[in-house]
């Protein structure tokens, strides 16, 4: 049901009304993709833990109702980052995530910006940037590239 | 009758040249040059080529990670959605079955593996 299925005999998209029980209703980060693609090295780093939490309860079981409470962290955490984003580097962030909406979210394309939110979010909040196993300079870092 | 054979020879002063081929300027570099300087093009060409599959495996990779570093988040708010929907339609199924008296909601796996619905009835 993760994924929408047009039901037999559809008279038109069903929509399920019924509001979240208790014990899974939690406010939603309700940010669209390219902030979120812009923060996404940095809630990575941000909430670690929670998500590798969150991964490791998934491969346990696959049920949705068995990792709700560690999904809820993970939710918070994000809403937390994105609050401190918000708070310090609010600036910086918005140019990116404009500059990624206007490049079809491709990163080479936005890297002064990205370089100025970046250090933004290190000098405040101590995130760093780190993409694992990268050969060389990482890419985000690279002063001449062919791509730009 | 003289003793010294005669031949033919060319009349005094020789024969005018004949022309056979075009005399053409000379215009453009020599072909030596052009082949060192198309080699040359091809050989940074091609470097450039290399250097940038290199980049955009690296960028892949970077994209690669934005996305991995994204999942758990969006997993999560989607397993809320889900677990909402199943308890609804397990609800909406409960009320149908409710004059049913042997009808038990259970899987149709005899496993206790969580799986996803294939189906879901709706109001």
């Amino acid at each position: 049901m993760a994924t929408f299925r047009e039901p037999s005999l559809p008279t038109g998209k069903f929509v399920d009304p019924t509001p979240a029980p208790a014990e899974s209703a939690h406010p939603e980060v309700g940010s669209t993709s390219a902030p979120l693609k812009s923060a996404a090295f940095f809630i990575g780093a941000y909430c670690k833990d929670y998500n590798e939490d969150f991964m490791l309860c998934k491969d346990e079981n696959n049920d949705p109702a068995h990792c709700l409470k560690e999904g809820r962290k993970v939710t918070r955490c994000a809403m937390d980052l994105i609050t401190k984003l918000r708070e310090n580097c609010e600036k910086e962030w918005v140019a990116h995530y404009q500059c990624l909406e206007k490049n079809n979210q491709e990163y080479y394309a936005c890297r002064k910006q990205e370089r100025t939110f970046n250090e933004c979010v290190f000098s405040k909040l101590n995130l760093e940037k780190v993409i694992p196993g990268a050969s060389g300079t990482p890419i985000h870092l690279r002063k001449d590239t062919i791509y730009n | 009758m003289s003793a010294v054979p005669q031949q033919e020879l060319p009349r005094p002063g020789g024969f005018p040249e004949i022309r056979y081929k075009r005399y053409l300027p000379k215009i453009g570099p020599s072909g030596f040059a052009l082949f060192t300087g198309i080699t040359l093009m091809c050989t940074v060409g091609l470097y450039r080529v290399g250097q940038g599959t290199l980049e955009r495996r690296e960028l892949e990779r970077e994209k690669v990670w934005s996305r991995l570093h994204l999942i758990p988040m969006l997993q999560a708010e989607v397993d809320r959605d889900t677990y909402r929907r199943e308890v609804a339609a397990k609800a909406r199924d409960a009320e149908t079955m409710k004059d049913v008296a042997d009808w038990k909601d259970e899987p149709v796996y005899n496993s206790k593996r969580y799986n996803a619905k294939t189906f879901m009835t709706t109001p």
